[in-house]
């Protein structure tokens, strides 16, 4: 079976139009596949930061002591990506094969992956709360929250059910 | 899954005098809420069901747990609700501390979700292929993301 690799979920969050059957599960990822997808993160990511920036309404103070933190939340947040491409990618490759300690391990990294984003996720917007305020703080999370869902949606259409 | 209950509540915040709304909710809306929850969780268990394409031994072993996991996540999307209409009552005047209280009881709420469905799986390999496991998890994502998809489309952001 044909399966997309995640590159195409950020391509279509980035606007591309890539053929969701550019790459099988047979085609092992070459380093400039990585290198493209990397790209295509950091896109996302940068996208991101004009988000708060159009919609978090700072002053130039406020500013000043934010995008320090975000900048250390987003580094933090890029690994668990990292491992969240690196566990899609395997699940690809394996999947006409999945064994059952496959399908056990890739769950359990899966929620592990999950888990370490929404404690992340309170974290700092704690931290947030209090350079900026409770209020800010909560539209942050707001935010947040739904760049979540649409790559999620995004991501889940594209990864078929376990057989 | 057409009407979410999220939506509909969220919806009440679009309404233009949300708060109001929210505050003097009538039983009714209350009896409705419940009517679609319920109506929301026996569709889920429908798609549930149908994608776990489960043998009768195995439909037979998972339909109880499945019940008693739907009975813990009824609980949980009750909270929810709850916490939308203090966003939806507190809105139009959100202090700082109105907000604090629903960031912190809105994690609380996600950590609980994610914890369930860690223990059901837990529970589900007992009676399910492990390989079913993970399509159980991965057709729960996928509802839930369909029903965060529309709440977030009709939820404001705070102001």
């Amino acid at each position: 079976m044909k399966i997309a690799r995640i590159l195409v979920t950020l391509m279509a969050l980035a606007g591309g139009t890539l053929p969701l059957t550019a790459f099988s599960q047979d085609e092992a990822p070459d380093q400039g596949l990585v290198a493209d997808e990397q790209i295509l993160l950091k896109q996302v990511m940068t996208d991101k930061r004009s988000v708060y920036a159009n919609n978090l309404e700072m002053t130039g103070t406020e500013s000043a002591a934010f995008w320090p933190v975000y900048d250390e939340y987003e580094a933090k947040i890029k690994k668990l990506d990292d491992r969240f491409l690196n566990l899609v990618n395997n699940y690809a490759a394996k999947y006409d094969t999945l064994t059952d300690a496959e399908a056990t391990a890739g769950l359990k990294e899966k929620m592990a992956i999950e888990s370490e984003r929404a404690d992340l996720k309170q974290k700092y917007t704690r931290k947030i709360a209090k350079i900026l305020s409770p209020k800010k703080a909560l539209r942050f999370a707001q935010l947040e929250t739904r760049i979540e869902i649409a790559v999620r949606s995004q991501v889940y259409s594209l990864i078929p059910l376990a057989h | 899954m057409n009407r979410s209950l999220l939506a509909l509540t969220a919806g009440m915040l679009l309404m233009g005098n949300a708060a109001a709304q929210a505050q003097t909710q009538s039983p009714n809306l209350n009896d409705d809420t419940q009517m679609l929850l319920s109506q929301i969780q026996a569709d889920k268990a429908a798609v549930v069901l149908k994608s776990l394409e489960l043998t009768d031994p195995e439909a037979r072993a998972f339909t109880p747990v499945y019940d008693e996991y739907q009975k813990e996540r009824k609980e949980i999307a009750q909270r929810q609700i709850a916490e939308l209409n203090k966003f939806a009552s507190n809105y139009g005047s959100m202090t700082d501390k109105a907000a604090g209280e629903i960031l912190k009881n809105w994690f609380k709420i996600q950590e609980d979700k994610n914890d369930l469905v860690k223990k059901y799986a837990k529970k589900f390999e007992h009676v399910l292929p492990k390989t079913k496991v993970l399509r159980f998890v991965q057709v729960e994502n996928k509802l839930e993301t369909v029903v965060d998809l529309q709440a977030a489309r009709v939820i404001p952001l705070a102001k």
